[in-house]
This record gives C-alpha cells, sequence and structure tokens, in this order.
C-alpha cells in the first residue's frame, strides 16, 4: 500500500491523499471508522435555570450538542469504564457554564468551559434574546462514538477513484473545456489540453466523453478526502482512527486463539 | 428560525458563517460567491443558507414573560 498526499487545506482543515494498492472494501473501513469510532467531545447534558428566549428548552439544548468542542484525547476518557464507576469526575466530564441576559445573539464564547484547553471551537449563535430576556445554562459535555450520535462524529470522509483522462481526436475544444463543471480542460487555439492541477477535482460525470473523443477511465486508486469538524486536527482524527482498527484486530486475533 | 449549528445533511457546522454571509450579502454581493469564499461547496450546505430566514425575534415576542 502506498499514500501520497494530494491536498492539505488548513483553513478548512481538509485533507485529500491517494491510496495505492488497496480494495474499495478498505478504504471504506477507514471511513466508517473516522465517522463512527473516533471519540470527540460534545455536550451531554444541559441543566437550564432559566431560558426566556424565542426557543424551547429543548431546541436551545440540541443546539449546543451539535456545536463542536475542542477535544483532547489523552486528559479524557469514556464514562464507562472511568476510575469514578459512572459518578462523573474530571476524567470523564467536561462542565461549562453559561449565562447571558444582553440582548441580541447568544454566542458559544460566552460559555465558560472548566478546562481551558477544551472550548467550544466556533463562535456560533445559539439563540437570540431580546431585552428583558435571559438565558442561564450549565452543561456538561462527554467523550462519545459517532455510531450513538453524530454530534460526536470528528469529520467527514469520502472516496472516489482517481481518474484517468485521455484526450483523443476531439473536434470542438472549446466545447468540452466548457462542459466540465471543474473546468479540468484548457481549450487553447482549438486544441484540447489537461489542467494538470485540477485532474484529481474530476468527480466522473462523463460530460466531456458524451460530447466528444475523450476517455474517462478510472483506476484502482482512491481518492480520500477528509474533512475535520474542529475537534480534532485531521492528523489527529487519521492516526487515532487507525489505532482503533489495530486495537479491534488485536482483540478478533486474541479472540481466535 | 435561526441558522441551525451544522448542515442538515453532511453535518458541517456553518452557524459561526452566518453573520459574515448576511452582512457580505446585505452589502449587494453575489450570494454564489459569498458562499465560495466562506468555504461552502456542497450544495447540502448551501442550500441550508439560503433556505433560512430568521424569525426569531419575532417567536420571542410571544415568550417575554
Amino acid at each position: 500500500m502506498k499514500v501520497e498526499k494530494i491536498n492539505f487545506d488548513k483553513k478548512n482543515d481538509k485533507i485529500s491523499f491517494l491510496l495505492k494498492g488497496v480494495n474499495e472494501s478498505f478504504v471504506n473501513v477507514i471511513r466508517r471508522i473516522i465517522t463512527e469510532e473516533v471519540p470527540t467531545l460534545a455536550i451531554e447534558d444541559v441543566e437550564i435555570k432559566e431560558n426566556s428566549s424565542g426557543l424551547y428548552d429543548e431546541m436551545l439544548a440540541l443546539r449546543l450538542g451539535l456545536v463542536p468542542i475542542k477535544t483532547d484525547l489523552k486528559s479524557y476518557t469514556f464514562k464507562e469504564g472511568c476510575k469514578c464507576e459512572g459518578a462523573g469526575c474530571a476524567r470523564c466530564e467536561l462542565k461549562m457554564a453559561m449565562k447571558v441576559s444582553k440582548k441580541g445573539y447568544v454566542y458559544a464564547d460566552s460559555a465558560v468551559s472548566k478546562d481551558p484547553k477544551c472550548k467550544f471551537v466556533y463562535n456560533m449563535p445559539i439563540t437570540k434574546i431580546l431585552p428583558k430576556q435571559k438565558v442561564e445554562l450549565q452543561m456538561t459535555a462527554i467523550l462519545g462514538r459517532g455510531k450513538d450520535h453524530a454530534k460526536w462524529s470528528p469529520g467527514w470522509g469520502f472516496y472516489k477513484k482517481e481518474p484517468v483522462i485521455t484526450i483523443g481526436n476531439v473536434k470542438d475544444a472549446e466545447k468540452v473545456a466548457n462542459v466540465c463543471p471543474k473546468g479540468i480542460f484548457n481549450a487553447k487555439g482549438g486544441k484540447l489540453a489537461l489542467n494538470k492541477d485540477k485532474v484529481y477535482d474530476c468527480h466522473l460525470c462523463n460530460a466531456c466523453v458524451d460530447l466528444d473523443d475523450v476517455k474517462l477511465e478510472d483506476t484502482d486508486n482512491y481518492i480520500f478526502t477528509l474533512e475535520s469538524w474542529g475537534q480534532l486536527s485531521c492528523k489527529d482524527v487519521l492516526t487515532t482512527s487507525m489505532s482503533i482498527l489495530l486495537e479491534k484486530l488485536d482483540q478478533l486475533g486474541a479472540n481466535l486463539k | 428560525m435561526l441558522i441551525p449549528i451544522r448542515c442538515f445533511t453532511c453535518g458541517k457546522p456553518i452557524a459561526h458563517m452566518w453573520e459574515d454571509y448576511k452582512e457580505q450579502v446585505s452589502k449587494g454581493e453575489d450570494v454564489g460567491k459569498v458562499m465560495n469564499k466562506l468555504g461552502l461547496d456542497r450544495y447540502c450546505c448551501r442550500g441550508v443558507f439560503l433556505g433560512t430566514v430568521e424569525l426569531i425575534d419575532l417567536a420571542g415576542e410571544f415568550k417575554r414573560f
């Protein structure tokens, strides 16, 4: 198996790489482990002292649960299997509080976290309050897995086959270059050329093939794209997913003995 | 009511871009270009922005006590 990095978009926390010499089921295992098994922190319990905003309590709690929290996997463990035996301690729970009475949007950044390392990642508007309205609540975040609720999912991975485009005897270069939604072709002086940097953007729509003499084939290599939602960095998501996969295989091997 | 925290379909966190989006669109910029700039490249997330109507101020009036 070979891995080649294609692109790393630091601003949007997005990475794509080429996987060579693997089959589709293996790539799918990576994808499923990332979305379902990699643990992150998310708000699970909300204790509402006062909420006179336009949103119902349930709605407010749901919105808070979906806001990503920067996760430090080294200092938190799952509630089941924690030393406190489910009572709740600083190792398995993160407490946060929020008290806002200023009119306008209630932002996620107004929440005060007990752990300065683990805060809400984005400054999102949670609700909006009018004069004299108030929001006061306490929150508990726990570690969870994406298969239990999507709020614990660390990101989103998807893959496609690597495209190989060969240009044959093209009649109308201009037309082919315009039909491609991703702008993969360049038409200069009636001749069609490939835009080398953009070939990996191709989503195999076959619009160029239907129109003219262009061949579009896919190989057995896969382009895997991972977008992180902000709780963990792309690198952390990938390394944790791999260690989870290894752990699962170890367990399988141990049980077979 | 209010901009959803995450995109309904793909789960991307989007709510933090809402005010930036609203400001730029109200200045008369092209909606599609604003969304490209914000990094919304899937049509599921773009649809959430296009379909959001802020009614929270109106709903808040009925809950004042």
